[in-house]
């Protein structure tokens, strides 16, 4: 079962990747929502995969062995921070919409213009 | 005591709730975000002076004991890293009062600064690898907001680019975290460091202390992965920058330099010359950017890289005096790089443009001004009587040292070229935005005329800024000491492995 | 190269409470000058006798640093030139920039230099020696951009100060060196050491480096032609700096590390070598100029080159005449320069084809122009003319190459009676004048200084033995760190270096005669010379930033999609390289067997995710991402955490209800978003990798069998301890509260911004055009 999790976890990564390379941010968007359940994923499955109760102490069955609830702690903390973050990306995609009017990342080069021929010699030192 | 570290803590998050609960009242919010800066700073040296003393402060808040509880640990370096940025905390908080548009302030813009020193802090000091995480996210989503509070055009665009790549690294992060916990079943560093050091040759470790060398490579800017850095820096307010510039990638050092010693000691020692090429690289690709840069901000951006590159170059050495040596140019550049930005700041009031060519005339209108980016220029530079002089002497000295070896060597030629063509950029910009007369037509005002006023608070960063960093030019020996023991103390995990769990390590080191 | 741009007051309200404020300062710098110079005086006697004064105050002991300071004969003869030339500048600075704004700025620059120039003959600490080395470095860079206004002295200005400062990086690496192979900071313990063995190649580094420093600062070959630029400082800066102290710097340093290295081969033959070809070369480029100021900048360069041949012997007789050459250098050089700077005041130029027969309207500074010219050629009885004796003497008595120098220094001597002659005979004497200004005499604060050098030549030419004997006796005696008898006298009787005197005149006369062919000889050899080493200076800059921004170009793309890229290609190196050295890849552990109703939900969300990235349908990809985040929970829950599903299940609904909302307000997506097929495949590739890499490190940590202690210690403490039946809530809320506070405020912070960020669209539609300057 691991090993098709992991399977899981790599086909996640890499449709995350191929996401971000595409030049949509729409599609970074949507990479983004992925590749936070990959990292979930892998602490979870980190942590150790038991089809085991839920990590609940019951004092009828003090024998009870419980699905490790550490991973499942960090997972949820994960989560709610992921979603903070994606939420916010998300107002930006669409703030990025309305100001450039393009989701193509490679057409938006306001804060890094191409350079111009004449970088350096713009300077007014002589030059030889 | 032990109390301290929480309230170093709390502080800067406290404020950030005051200030988004406080009217929007310009002048109110400013307050009230400089108040809470002085506050931290007290308390930061009051802290720093009870570890120096007494050692290592190390709280487990709700009262679990390490590694069962998240543990807050004030070490040497902990504490005289916050200590730095609280105090680059007071200069930009007071800088941001006049620099800060009515409508960036309404938004929260100083509560949102409060929320970044909050990660910082919180970074700095936690001694759990999940709670790093978390502290990271919240510097991230301050900086977020900073990065993207009033966009224009060329902003937006900056912020787009940092926070997608940040986000990557973030995510990158938590992978990692999560193969960590797999691998070692614990969260708590001290704790990490003994379950580690007990395995021998584990290829896994290799593998998970890859990932977080990405990851945090990213945040600290190294070479290849960097390029956010000179993409987003330029286009925020100059506060922002000089906060950014200050505090962000030095996070990134730090996590690097703590998780690296503590956790993947064996790792890092065996990557030790993967480490220094990548330093050199960085500071190489620093240098370029400089040189090939004709836009000042831009140019300042990548000065920010050169001083990520010095900081690795100790760190790849190893060494305690490499380390120590590091560790001082670690706060000797955030004053340094805080102090630039605040002087392009202050000069696009009187003739600096944004690119070179078009500015001028500035030593001529405030020659006060001049006189401080002479002297940070030089401190940058290594360039004696200043901090960073010290700064260098300590690496070269580090790379003589008897136990440097090839890499000592290549430390030295690495500092002398990027030492000597980073002079360059950083005299360009003297001569050409300062000495140059002005092509915009600046002019001394005339008789009668009002001359243009510096506001007092602006005034007052800057000065804090270079006057801290000139009483570390004229006696070192005090930053050095608590360089040289805040190295000591990342050099010999033991000792901290002791002070959080109480116990004598068993394995190795 | 114009004329310093002097005494053009501006009319403002500060000028005059600067103007005064500028005299005085000018009055304070001559006489503390003055009062260190009278200390030194009496210090000579002390000091001839063989007895170092010492002085040394702990400074920064984490680096080893004290404030170390030791007057022996060398030092003092560097205090008492800096202090005595000092006290001069500063009465003719105040008089050569009367009425200037600017005077004050200049003055307190110059002290600046005075104190850092002391600081470097005194210090004993080789740190604190390298610190005011620095400084004097930093302080000439300031000069020499004083006229900061013109490009020329700007450039020239970076110029000086990267090549001294490149140098000093170096000579700072190599004090250390030498420090660490003597076991010693301090200077006088390693000339106290004796000769120190090169074999070791710290110590032969240290030599090299510190070599470095001392010819970059002293303007040697190759690095020499900072120095006439440097010219554009004003002119009483360059007389001060440029030709009397700051450039001899490296003449100190080489003098004063001469016991340590002075023994070796290769010591005696770099700088008999370095200094032969500087003195000839900076000769024959003297001879062709045309501004007289820059006609003395290449004097000043033959002349470090001839001291730092004659500081390649430890000959006792070579190192009296550099001691000697250094004094006699000094008093007439400067004196020169102050002449030159009267004459540019008096007339406007410089350039020697627009003056001529200026002593009638200068008859002072002609005066003083006659002395310090006639003691530049080394006629007797000028002071002068001992210097050139003893050169003579000395390199005749120098044991290999004798014949080598002599001629060297005889070339060199010949061309410097050819510059006097066109100096004085050119300028004050025939020949037409035709100035912009109408020739006056300077005022006397301007006459007085160089009077009082050319006088001083004068005397101490004919009262040598009496005014200088026990300085140069004291001087040569610490260079040489051991006592040395030496004797000065103006008539030697009739000898060889008499002879060669003799000669040195003729040959001088003949260059003099024939100047016009001469020069046209000099300037078709200088046309035949590829480039100019201050060309190659602006061609070496200019390839350093066509380097840098071609490096840059290529790597700062400014496109995001390419930084995203190079992050992932660098995931996949670090990390496939690491996984590289894995050996065991079964798994180490028991495994949870295959349940069919995972296996269906991992299938489902693999689809999900495939169809996400081919999508070219929003609503279609937010719904398979949906089914991805539920597929998730389903996970979660199956594997007994049921917290974790539900908070999936919830966050990931909204997720899909936010995106669904903001997409509609997006654009459609675009059918191929990666350009071509090219990029299609490495896109595809790197992804792969990339899922390779994660997927494998999660593999291989997920099957290894780790001690969940904590956990283990969660479980049990949970209800007894934290009162709290819910083991994962207990861990959020008590175990790691802190988390939770963080994860608080991550949210909350996120909420604030996205208001922050829409408020701004809600407030100002015309965002688009506003805020771009900000």
């Amino acid at each position: 079962m691991t090993a098709l999790l992991c399977l899981l976890i790599a086909v996640l990564t890499a449709t995350s990747v191929w996401l971000m390379l595409s030049r949509s941010l729409v599609r970074f968007l949507f990479a983004l929502v992925l590749v936070s359940n990959v990292a979930n994923l892998v602490i979870f499955v980190g942590g150790g995969l038991e089809p085991l109760a839920p990590a609940l102490v019951d004092t009828a069955q003090p024998d009870l062995v419980m699905a490790n609830p550490l991973p499942q702690a960090l997972v949820l903390t994960a989560i709610v921070i992921g979603f903070g973050l994606v939420a916010f990306m998300l107002v930006l995609a669409l703030s990025s919409w309305k100001v450039f009017r393009t989701v193509d990342i490679d057409q938006m080069r306001f804060a890094e213009p191409e350079p111009d021929e004449a970088t350096t010699s713009q300077l007014e030192e002589p030059r030889a | 005591m032990s109390w301290l570290p929480v309230a170093c803590l709390l502080t800067p998050l406290l404020t950030a709730v005051a200030v988004f609960g406080s009217p929007r009242n310009r002048k109110l919010r400013g307050l009230l975000s400089i108040g809470g800066a002085v506050v931290l700073l007290l308390l930061a040296i009051w802290q720093l002076m009870r570890v120096s003393s007494a050692g290592a402060l190390v709280v487990q808040p709700g009262g679990w004991k390490a590694p069962f509880g998240i543990t807050l640990v004030a070490d040497n370096l902990a504490a005289m890293l916050v200590l730095a940025t609280a105090a680059i905390a007071v200069a930009i908080t007071s800088f941001a009062l006049h620099d800060i548009d009515e409508f960036r302030a309404e938004a929260g813009f100083d509560g949102f600064v409060h929320v970044v020193l909050t990660g910082v802090v919180g970074a700095f000091l936690t001694g759990d690898v999940f709670n790093l995480y978390v502290w990271f996210e919240v510097m991230l989503i301050g900086s977020f907001a900073l990065m993207t509070l009033g966009a224009g055009k060329r902003q937006l665009d900056g912020a787009v680019k940092y926070i997608a790549l940040n986000l990557v690294s973030t995510v990158l992060m938590l992978t990692a975290i999560g193969l960590l916990h797999g691998l070692a079943g614990t969260l708590n560093l001290a704790d990490l460091h003994q379950v580690m050091a007990a395995r021998e040759n584990d290829s896994l470790a290799l593998v998970v202390g890859a990932l977080f060398l990405v990851a945090f490579g990213i945040k600290a800017a190294i070479f290849p992965v960097f390029s956010w850095l000179p993409a987003s820096y330029h286009t925020v307010p100059i506060t922002v920058s000089a906060l950014f510039a200050a505090l962000m990638t030095k996070v990134g050092i730090y996590a690097l330099l703590r998780i690296g010693t503590l956790v993947f000691g064996m790792e890092l020692a065996s990557a030790a010359s993967l480490m220094m090429a990548l330093a050199v690289l960085t500071l190489l690709m620093g240098v370029a950017g400089a040189l090939a840069e004709t836009s000042l901000r831009r140019l300042a951006a990548w000065q920010v890289m050169i001083s990520v590159g010095f900081l690795l170059l100790g760190v790849a050495l190893g060494t305690p005096a490499g380390l120590a040596a590091a560790l001082f140019y670690f706060v000797h550049g955030m004053l340094a790089k805080a102090a630039l930005l605040l002087i392009i700041g202050l000069g696009e009031r009187v003739g600096m443009a944004e690119r070179l060519a078009e500015s001028g005339g500035v030593a001529q209108l405030k020659p006060w001004l001049a006189a401080a980016y002479l002297f940070t220029a030089l401190s940058l530079a290594g360039i004696p009587p200043t901090a960073g002089f010290w700064a260098k002497l300590a690496f070269v000295e580090a790379g003589l040292g008897a136990d440097a070896g090839t890499a000592g060597t290549v430390l030295i030629v690495a500092l002398v070229v990027a030492s000597l063509l980073g002079l360059l950029p950083l005299m360009r910009i003297w001569n050409e935005a300062f000495c140059k007369p002005s092509p915009a037509g600046f002019a001394p005002a005339a008789p009668g005329q009002v001359p243009i006023h510096t506001p007092s608070a602006s005034i007052f960063a800057l000065v804090s800024l270079v006057g801290v960093s000139a009483l570390i030019g004229i006696w070192p020996t005090l930053l050095h000491s608590l360089a040289e023991a805040a190295a000591v103390g990342i050099s010999t995990p033991a000792e901290y492995v002791q002070v959080v769990l109480g116990i004598k390590p068993e394995a190795g080191s | 190269m114009a004329t310093d741009n002097v005494a053009q007051a501006s009319h403002n309200p500060e000028s005059k409470s600067s103007r005064t404020l500028g005299a005085l300062l000018a009055w304070c710098m001559a006489i503390a000058c003055a009062a260190v110079f009278a200390w030194g005086l009496t210090l000579i006697g002390t000091i001839a006798a063989g007895d170092a004064l010492k002085v040394s105050v702990p400074w920064v002991p984490a680096f080893n640093v004290e404030f170390a300071f030791h007057i022996d004969g060398l030092a003092l003869l560097f205090l008492l030139l800096v202090t005595g030339i000092g006290t001069l500048i500063g009465v003719y600075t105040g008089a050569y920039f009367r009425g200037d704004a600017r005077l004050p700025r200049l003055i307190l620059m110059l002290m600046a230099f005075t104190a850092a120039m002391l600081g470097v003959v005194l210090a004993d600490d080789v740190v604190l020696l390298f610190i005011f080395w620095e400084l004097t470095t930093v302080t000439s860079f300031l000069l020499v951009g004083f006229d900061r206004e013109k490009a020329s002295a700007r450039r020239a200005a970076l110029q000086a100060l990267w090549i001294t400062a490149a140098g000093g990086l170096l000579l700072l690496i190599g004090l250390l060196l030498l420090a660490d192979v003597t076991d010693t900071r301090l200077l006088s313990e390693i000339i106290a050491a004796g000769t120190v063995d090169i074999g070791n190649p710290q110590a032969a580094w240290a030599l090299a480096l510190v070599l470095c420093g001392a010819f970059t600062k002293s303007a040697q070959m190759p690095f020499h032609f900072w120095l006439p630029g440097a010219m554009s400082a004003p002119t009483p800066v360059s007389a001060f700096l440029h030709s009397a102290t700051m450039v001899k710097a490296g003449i100190y340093l080489l003098a004063r590390v001469q016991p340590a290295f002075g023994e070796h081969d290769v010591w005696f033959y770099t700088l008999t070598c370095v200094g032969a070809v500087t003195a000839v070369w900076a000769s024959m480029m003297a001879l062709r100029q045309q501004d007289a100021k820059l006609m003395l900048a290449w004097t000043t360069v033959m002349a470090l080159g001839i001291l730092t041949l004659f500081l390649g012997s430890n000959e006792r007789i070579a190192v009296l005449a550099a001691m000697t050459f250094l004094v006699v250098h000094a008093f007439y050089k400067c004196a020169m320069f102050l002449v030159i700077g009267n004459v540019d005041h008096g007339t406007g130029t410089r350039q020697l084809d627009r003056l001529g027969g200026l002593f009638k309207a200068l008859p002072v500074t002609g005066t003083v122009a006659l002395a310090a010219g006639f003691s530049m050629a080394g006629f007797p009885p000028f002071l002068g003319f001992i210097g050139k004796e003893l050169k003579y003497e000395g390199a005749l008595a120098i044991a290999e190459e004798p014949l080598l120098i002599a001629m060297a220094a005889l070339a060199a001597n010949a061309m410097m009676v050819a510059v006097a002659l066109t100096l004085v005979r050119g300028v004050f004497f025939g020949g037409q004048v035709n100035s912009p200004r109408q020739p006056h005499e300077a005022p006397m604060g301007m006459w007085f200084p160089p009077l009082v050098l050319a006088v001083g030549g004068l005397v101490a030419g004919i009262f040598p033995e009496h005014l200088l004997g026990g300085l140069v006796q004291a001087a040569t005696s610490g260079v040489l760190a051991k006592e040395t008898e030496v004797k000065l006298a103006l008539w030697h009787g009739v000898n060889l270096p008499l002879m060669m005197s003799v000669l040195t005149v003729i040959l001088g006369v003949l260059l003099h005669v024939n100047r016009v062919r001469v020069h046209g000889l000099l300037d078709r050899l200088v046309a035949t010379l590829p480039f100019t080493l201050d060309m190659g200076w602006d061609r070496f800059l200019h390839a350093l930033d066509r380097v840098a921004a071609a490096v840059v170009k290529r790597i700062q793309t400014g496109r995001l999609g390419h930084y995203l890229m190079v992050t992932f290609v660098t995931v996949v190196v670090a990390g496939g390289a690491a996984l590289a050295t894995t050996q065991t890849w079964s798994a180490q552990s028991q495994q949870a067997a295959l349940t069919p109703v995972v296996v269906t939900i991992v299938l489902l969300m693999m689809y999900a995710a495939l169809v996400t990235a081919v999508s070219e349908s929003r609503m279609l990809s937010i719904g398979a991402l949906g089914l991805v985040g539920a597929g998730a929970a389903l996970v979660y829950f199956w594997y007994g955490a049921i917290d974790v599903a539900i908070t999936q299940l919830l966050v990931e609904t909204l997720f899909v209800v936010l995106i669904a909302a903001v997409l509609s307000k997006l654009p459609r997506l675009s059918g191929d978003d990666h350009t071509n097929r090219r990029t299609r495949i490495w896109h595809g590739a790197l992804a792969m990798c990339t899922g390779a890499v994660i997927g494998l490190a999660t593999w291989l940590v997920a099957t290894r069998s780790t001690d969940h202690a904590v956990a283990r210690f969660y479980e049990s403490a949970s209800l007894p301890e934290a009162y709290g039946a819910n083991v994962v809530n207990v861990i959020l809320v008590d175990f790691r509260a802190l988390d939770t506070l963080g994860e608080v405020a991550v949210v909350v912070t996120a909420a604030l911004a996205v208001v922050a960020v829409l408020s701004r669209f809600n407030q100002k539609r015309d965002v688009e055009n506003a805020g771009e300057g900000a």
